[in-house]
Parts: C-alpha cells; structure tokens; sequence
C-alpha cells in the first residue's frame, strides 16, 4: 500500500487561537478515513489545509510526493487531483447542473464542451440525476444538491475526495442516496477523507477511523477498535453522547 | 513629368496671351506714369510730413497698389477742388484725397470700389458740456468749407437753430472751437479722431452720420484700366494685411502687431445685463460683450466669450484658463493684488431696490429685516459693510434673477445691486424699484492675471482710447443705457414680444438653445457613465483582490472621491489642476473627469459591497476545482456579483444624470446652465425652470424604462 497523503505536525493559528496543534496524519492509497470529533475541534479546518483552502501556519502536507504546503507550488494544478465536497454543497447559483460539472473541465481546457457535456451525463448517471442536466441549482433538493457537487468534484478526475461533513445540512431522508453515492465511490477505490457524524457510514466503509480533539489526533484505529474498544476517555464520552442522541 | 512641366508653359503661355488680349493698352499704360492729384492737406489722407514728404492713408494706399499693381505714380497735392477740375479736363488721371462717393460725382466721374468707410462727427472742446445737437441752440458752430461735414451741418442746422461759420482749412476751424469763438464744428471722423490723436484739445461728441465711403475717382468713361488695376490693387492689399497697416498708422493699432490674429479667451457672467446676457438668438451681448468685441476688432485680435459665470471666470483668470475676464468687475484693492486692471471703462454704483410696493424708503427702515445679496458683488461687499450699522441681516445668492426674486417675492424686503444692472432689470419688467442713490461708486475694469497678458491688456486699454475718440463707446452705451441716463433705449436687446412668453412661445424660441442643453448634458451623462463604470469597476476589483496593497488603494480612492462634494471636486479639476500644472484643461474633460472620479467612487463601493456580497462558498467551491482566482472571479462570482449590482447601476446612472446639472458652475453649456442663460435674459424663471425640469424628467424616465428592460432581461 503506498502512501498518498501525509500530513506532518501540521500547526494551523487563526489569531493567537490555535486550532490545529500538530497533527500527523497519513492517507493510503484506495484508502477511507474517516474524521470525528466534536464541534470546533479543528475537522474542517485540517481538511480545509489538505487542499490549502486554509493556509498551514507550519508543518508539511505531501500529497503524491509534492509539498503542497511550500511556497513555490502551484496549487491551482494540486487542487485538480483533489475534489473537495461542501457541507452546504457550494453549487454555482449562476450556472446549470450541467454547467456546474462541466465549468471547470473546459474552462482548464482538460475537455471540450461536447466531451464535458458527455461527461456531465455520466457522471449524472451514476449520482442517479441524469434526467437534471438542464436543471437549475435552485430547482434541487439538499440531497441532489449534494449529489450534484460530488459528481462536480469527480469531473476533474481527482484522485482524493474530501468530504466535510457533506449530509448533516441534509434532511434525513436525503441522507442514503448521498451515503449510497460515497459508498459506491469507496468501493470503486477512490482515496477518500470523510468528516462525518455517520457512524453507520463509518462501520462499514471506513477503513480507518480518526478521533480529533481540540486540535489533536488523540486516537486512531479500524473502526471495530475505535467504536468498540475505545481507549481515550475523550473518546469514551464523544461516543457516550453521539449513540445516545 | 516632362509632360507636366510642358502643360503647365502651355497654359501660362496661353493666359498670358489672353491677358494681353484683353487689355491691349497694359504695354503702353506699363511704360506711362499715372498723374494722380490730391488735396494739399487733409490730414490723415494727405498731408506733408517733416521732410515735405506727402503721407497719408491716401498716398500710402495709392502707392502701395501702384507697386502692387507694376506701374509708377506721380502725386500731386493741387488741392482738392484743382485736382477734381483738372481730372475732368484730362490733365490729370485720377484723383485720390479723402472724395466721398456721392450720386452727384457719379455723374462725372466713375469711382473705384470704396476704400474708407467715414462719417460726420460732431466734436467739442473738451471741457464742454455739449453732448448733443440739441444743445446747440443759438450756438456757433465752425465749418469747413465744401466739405461732406459742412454739408451736413447746414442740413440739421435749421432743426436746431445754430448759426455756422466757415473757414478755409480745418486748423482754423479746430482753433475757433478750441478758443470758444465756435461751440463746436463739424468733421469726417478719420480727420477729427487723427485730430485727437495729435493732441487736439477736443472730444467726440455724436456718433458718425451720414456714412459715406471714399473712393479713388478717374474721369467718367476714361482711364478704366487705371481704375481697374485700383480696384485688384485694393483687394490685393487687403488681403495681405498692407492695406490695415495703412490705416493703422495713421488712426492708432489698428492691427496692434502685439495681439494680431491672435485669440484670446474672455470669461464672462452669465447673467449680468447690461453687461452680458444672452439675446433672442443666444448670442452673448451687452455692454462688455459688445465693447470687448469692438476692441479686438479695432485692434485686429479675435475673442472667445466664455459666459462661465462670474467667480469662475474669475477663478480660471487666476488659474491661467482663460486670458481675460470681462464682467462688470470693480477694480478694487483685493482684486488688484492678484489681476491687472486695464483703465476704467464703466463708473458704476450701489444701489438698493425695493419690491414696488414697498413701503421701505431708506437703509434705517431695514433693521431686523432680510436682505438679499448675490455672492462675489461689489453690491454684496458694501451691503456687508453697512449691515452692522442698520442692523439687517443677508442671504446670498449665485445669480441675480434669484436675488430679484427673493425681493419680489417678498423673502427678503430689499436687495443691493450695482445701478446700471439695476436699471435695467427694471426695464426688462422686474417689479423693483430703486430707492437709494449709487453708493461706493467704483469703476470697472478688464482684468488679466497679474504679470500676464500684458499685450492684450495694452491692447484693451489703446482700443477703449480709440473707441473713446471715434464714438463708438459712447454708441455701445447708449444702446443699453439711453443716451440720455433717463432715456430707456434698452429696448433693442431684450424685449420679447409677449407672446413668446407662453409656455409654448418660449419651447420655441428657445428650441435650439434647449435642445443643445440637452444634447450636452446627454453627451456628458453617456461618456462619463461609460469612463466612470470602467473606473469604477477596476477600482472595485481592486478591493476584493487578494492583494493588502490592492484593498488599500481601493478603499483611499473610494474614501477621497466619494468623500469630496462634486461641486468642489469639480473646481478642484477644473481650477485647481491647471494653477498647479500650468496646462489647461477644457470644460468639457474636466467634467468628464470629476463625473469619472465622483460617480466611479460610488460605483467601485457597490461594485466591491456586490462581490462581497456573493457567498464566500462560492469562491472556495470554484478554487477547490483548481479554477485560478481571476477565472472563478469572471466564470463564478462575478455574474452573480453583477445581478446584484444592477438595481445600483440604474440607480448611479440616473444620479450621474442629474449630477452634471453640477457641472454648469464650470460653465459647461448643459441643460441646467442653458436655464440660466434663457432665464438672464427674459426673466422667466418659473416657466423656464418647469421647462427645464420637465426636460429632464423625461430623459430620466426613458432612462429607466431602458434599465428596467435591461433588468428584465438578465433576470434569471
Ligand atoms: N477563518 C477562521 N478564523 C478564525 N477562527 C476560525 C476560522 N475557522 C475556524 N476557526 C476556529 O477554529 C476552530 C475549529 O473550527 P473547525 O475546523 O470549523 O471545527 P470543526 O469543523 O471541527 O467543527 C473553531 O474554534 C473555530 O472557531
Ligand atoms: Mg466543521
């Protein structure tokens, strides 16, 4: 198993608030994490670091090989390979489902107009929306919304998703058809960090599961280890207070 | 081009046999010396100078055409009436002395185009108190023997009951009037002004009557060819410029080498009449306008009248924008410190006026009460000075109609205002009247930035001599004053007939001027919406860039033009710039460029508060892609941005549209000053004013239909 990402005490200040306090962090390839941990532990603000929408006070994040975190890189190429997935969905308001998924191959000239609407379809196909294409984003649901913007992110071919809590905006019965979409995409082998409260989600597609805290990665295991036999009793009381909402 | 060279001999040759042709007596006139005769002393068509030289603006012309023309002349100053005869009996060729054209000698003579326009002038001593015909009752006036002005003179001698005497020459006559003997005499106006030039102790009294032009005459039916040649000779040094030289050296600069040809830029009230005001046809006249215009043509100098409104005008003469400033401006202390003052060419006063029916009769009835001013007068400093003392209290005001207003309409119980201004606004109908004498009388003057244009201030005060001494100053006067200061002559310039003074009537006589108004306000809307969103736009930008530098620059510029009232920041460009620069620039740019400044700082606000305004996922969800931050700005938020900013832009455009009503105080001719100039003149302010803003209304509702159509459009 080869390493795609690794993260190496990574410090990240808003402020003289410090959010994330060294966090080591390596990703396989074909591998999913998943992150929990409370509210304002710092989950987004690391996932948000591992394709620089936040910039690393220190410390090294390398994904395939590159430094994404030194100066001279060019982070627009990095984030090409990343696709990111937004707790509120971030579709483009001005633009058409199928604009959304094709803006960005053609405008980097990856695709053409036809190959993107192509394209566009398919990846329709597969969040199970085909019929959306022409669609407006206001016209959607949270759930489709969600949908759509994962087979936005999948348009540029990445090699990691990043998911930062993308169904907690959602209502409940939105929730399995954007689960059922992350879960095919785990199973195809996409390398993929997941922030969410899903346990269920957890339990059966994560291959490792990570428990941040204030800042800190304060365990890590498979998920049978980290939801049945959790030792930090942070742990303990996070999980006490999820399974008995 | 061998070709060529041959065409073009062929053709000289060809005229040249044709000209030959056709004047088959030029060979032998060529080798023939013309006899011209002449008066022995007629001053300053022909007189002996030191040397026994003959001179004169005869001589010199004659002689001047002679060389034009390629044949020699022989003068012989015989006198008038010998030269005359001899013409008739061919013993001499032509004659040249000061011969007014005159259907009697038409008949005996034929003439060659008219070279001197003259007149007859009435001249005094010059402490007399005589100032017209009327005075010379019982009176002896001296005469000149067989001359145009004696003949004259015997013609209105029997209406105003003078009795004449005649002499020889014109010196005995000038003597006989400068003794007393003669209360006045009778002159061509040249001779007389020549006169005065040389120190003759007389004045000019009457404007020129009975014009008549001089003409070079040969003997009826003989020597054309020698007439001819006159007639091309004149024309010729005309246009060369010989020809005003001439005339100029003897009668004063009248091509003053100093200004000739040049074009000096004059500012100007915009209300002011007497002085300036705008006529039927919107044409600058007055007393200033018409004096001004009469000194550069003596002088040979062309003028640009920019009826800017008076603190302008004077503000661009001290900023170098303009050269000279005409304006009823009193030559005061204060004012001389920063301009030069030609000399006095209007003695003016103070006087203050009273609704008609008001009961105030003097200054000691005002106290407590209001008073109304209008801003930068002499009228306004003296009213200050004496506020204390009678205890009134003042309001101001940009431009007189309103003062006058505020009087009739009873806000104020009295206004101050210089006298000739005064007068004739009564004149024209404002239900004033006067009821004080012309206090802190005070002369006025052209001014030219101090230590500048000193040749075209040299050059107004020898024009205002001349005109002085010719009449001509007199005659501007009392075309706006009356001959008399009780005559109300002012008639001419401004009385509209009433029904021009309907809405309608107005509409029509004053289309053209509206129309341009309007086209002026709409060009400076179109070309500053369009500099001031680029501007706005691009300093917008420039405050969501991720850049610190970038986001200051934007909020400074932001903060300092939106800050700055237009009206400032418009003279600020207009005035400011140039004194600290040295160049000018014209109206119309410095407009362009404080509506670019002003209007652009409230587009960047809404253009940033726009951007700002779209979600922040929205950017983030764009850079995640790997869109670089300009693609997702243009591609992601800007479209969103701009749909925000629509309802502002519409908003801004109209504002820009009135805003340019603010550009009129650098005297822009846009609809609003247009207003004021119709208003100056017929002192229609309600109607004009309802006029005005209905005119802009309806832009402005055209305007928004426009946008709401644009707004429809780009609504998703
Ligand atoms: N842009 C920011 N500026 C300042 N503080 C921030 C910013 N983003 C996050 N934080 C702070 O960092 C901490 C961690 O936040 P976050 O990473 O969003 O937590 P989580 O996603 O685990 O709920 C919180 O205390 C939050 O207030
Ligand atoms: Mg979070």
């Amino acid at each position: 198993m080869s390493e795609k990402l690794k993260v190496t005490n990574l410090v990240k200040t808003f402020g003289t608030n410090e959010v994330l306090k060294g966090i080591n962090l390596t990703v396989n390839q074909n591998e999913v994490v998943v992150i929990i941990g409370p509210s304002g532990s710092g989950k987004s603000t690391l996932l948000r670091a591992l394709n620089r929408l936040e910039e690393p006070t220190s410390g090294s994040i390398v994904i395939n090989n590159v430094d994404i975190a030194s100066k001279g890189v060019d982070i627009d190429t990095v984030r090409e390979n990343i696709g990111m997935v937004f707790q509120h969905f971030n579709l483009f308001s001005n633009l058409s489902v199928g604009e959304n998924i094709m803006l960005a191959p053609v405008e980097l000239k990856k695709e053409t107009k036809e190959q993107a609407a192509n394209q566009a379809k398919q990846l329709l196909k597969t969040v199970g929306l085909e019929e959306k294409f022409d669609a407006t984003v206001q016209s959607l649901s949270g759930g489709q919304q969600q949908r759509v913007a994962i087979a936005r992110a999948l348009a540029m071919d990445p090699d990691i998703m990043l998911f930062d809590e993308p169904t907690s905006a959602l209502d409940p019965e939105m929730v399995g058809d954007v689960l059922a979409v992350m879960k095919d995409l785990a199973k195809k082998g996409m390398t993929m960090v997941v922030v969410t409260h899903e346990m269920g989600f957890a339990k059966e597609v994560a291959d490792r599961v990570v428990f941040v805290d204030n800042g800190q990665i304060l365990e890590q295991g498979t998920p049978e280890q980290v939801f049945e036999h959790p030792k930090n009793s942070r742990l303990q009381d996070f999980l006490n207070k999820i399974l008995n909402v | 081009m061998k070709h060529k060279v041959f065409k073009i001999f062929g053709w000289a040759a060809f005229l040249m046999t044709l000209f030959f042709c056709l004047s088959q007596t030029t060979i032998t006139a060529q080798a023939k010396t013309y006899q011209i005769g002449t008066d022995v002393t007629y001053p300053p068509f022909e007189f002996a100078n030191k040397q026994n030289k003959y001179i004169g603006i005869d001589i010199d012309i004659m002689n001047a055409i002679a060389k034009e023309e390629g044949f020699k002349v022989n003068i012989k100053p015989v006198g008038f009436n010998a030269a005359v005869q001899s013409v008739q009996s061919g013993q001499l060729d032509g004659v040249i002395a000061g011969m007014t054209i005159t259907p009697d000698r038409k008949v005996k003579f034929d003439f060659g185009t008219p070279y001197y326009k003259t007149g007859v002038v009435m001249a005094v001593g010059k402490n007399s108190h005589i100032k017209s015909f009327k005075q010379l009752k019982g009176k002896r006036v001296a005469l000149k023997t067989g001359t145009a002005a004696a003949d004259y003179a015997n013609s209105i001698k029997k209406k105003y009951g003078f009795k004449t005497v005649t002499f020889d020459d014109s010196n005995n006559m000038y003597e006989d009037v400068t003794t007393g003997n003669s209360v006045a005499c009778f002159e061509d106006q040249p001779v007389m002004q020549y006169g005065i030039k040389q120190g003759l102790k007389l004045k000019i009294v009457t404007s020129p009557a009975n014009t008549g032009w001089y003409g070079f005459a040969v003997k009826k039916g003989q020597n054309k060819t020698l007439r001819l040649k006159f007639n091309r000779g004149l024309k010729k040094i005309q246009a060369n410029g010989t020809y005003d030289q001439i005339v100029g050296k003897y009668l004063g600069n009248k091509t003053n080498p100093q200004v000739k040809g040049k074009t000096f830029t004059i500012g100007t009230d915009v209300t002011f009449p007497p002085f300036e005001f705008a006529n039927k046809h919107n044409k600058y006249v007055g007393i200033d306008m018409d004096l001004i215009r009469a000194i550069a043509n003596e002088q040979g100098f062309k003028v640009k009248i920019k009826p800017v409104g008076f603190n302008a005008a004077v503000q661009s003469l001290e900023s170098g924008q303009i050269d000279g400033v005409i304006s009823g401006m009193s030559i005061t202390n204060a004012r001389k410190a920063k301009f030069d003052f030609s000399k006095p060419y209007f003695m003016s006063g103070v006087v203050m006026a009273v609704a008609k029916n008001s009961k105030i009769t003097s200054l000691s009835q005002l106290k407590g009460k209001r008073v109304a001013i209008k801003t930068g007068t002499s009228a306004a400093d003296y009213a200050n000075s004496i506020k204390k003392k009678y205890g009134f209290h003042t309001v101001t005001f940009d431009d007189s109609n309103n003062m006058y207003q505020d009087v009739t309409t009873g806000n104020s119980v009295a206004c101050f205002e210089d006298h000739p201004v005064m007068k004739y606004a009564i004149k024209q109908g404002t239900k004033l009247k006067i009821i004080t004498k012309p206090a802190e009388s005070a002369p006025y003057g052209f001014a030219v930035k101090r230590g500048h244009n000193q040749a075209l201030l040299a050059a107004f005060n020898s024009g205002l001599a001349d005109l002085k001494a010719s009449g001509t100053y007199d005659n501007i006067k009392a075309k706006y004053l009356g001959t008399n200061d009780n005559d109300s002559v002012a008639k001419t310039a401004a009385a509209d007939d009433s029904d021009s003074r309907t809405f309608i009537g107005l509409i029509k006589q004053n289309q053209g001027a509206l129309l341009s108004g309007l086209k002026e306000t709409m060009w400076l809307t179109i070309v500053s919406i369009f500099f001031a969103t680029i501007f706005g736009i691009i300093v917008g930008l420039l405050g969501v860039v991720p850049s610190k530098f970038s986001n200051g620059v934007s909020s400074v510029l932001i903060y300092l033009f939106r800050g700055m009232p237009l009206l400032v920041l418009a003279l600020f460009i207009y005035t400011g710039i140039p004194s600290l620069t040295g160049t000018k620039i014209p109206a119309f740019v410095a407009g362009v460029v404080t509506l670019t400044f002003n209007e652009g700082a409230y587009i960047a606000a809404f253009v940033k508060g726009g951007i700002e305004a779209v979600d922040p996922g929205q950017m983030e969800a764009a850079r995640s892609l790997g869109l670089p931050f300009g693609k997702s700005m243009r591609k992601v938020i800007l479209p969103q941005g701009i749909r925000i900013m629509i309802p502002s832009f519409i908003n801004q455009f109209i504002i820009t549209l009135k805003d340019t009503s603010i550009l009129s105080i650098i005297g822009l001719l846009e609809l609003t000053q247009t207003g004021k100039i119709i208003i100056a003149r017929n002192l229609e302010g309600f109607k004009v004013w309802t006029i005005v803003a209905a005119m802009y209304l309806i832009i402005i509702t055209l305007l928004t239909w426009l946008s709401n159509w644009v707004q429809r459009r780009t609504k998703v």
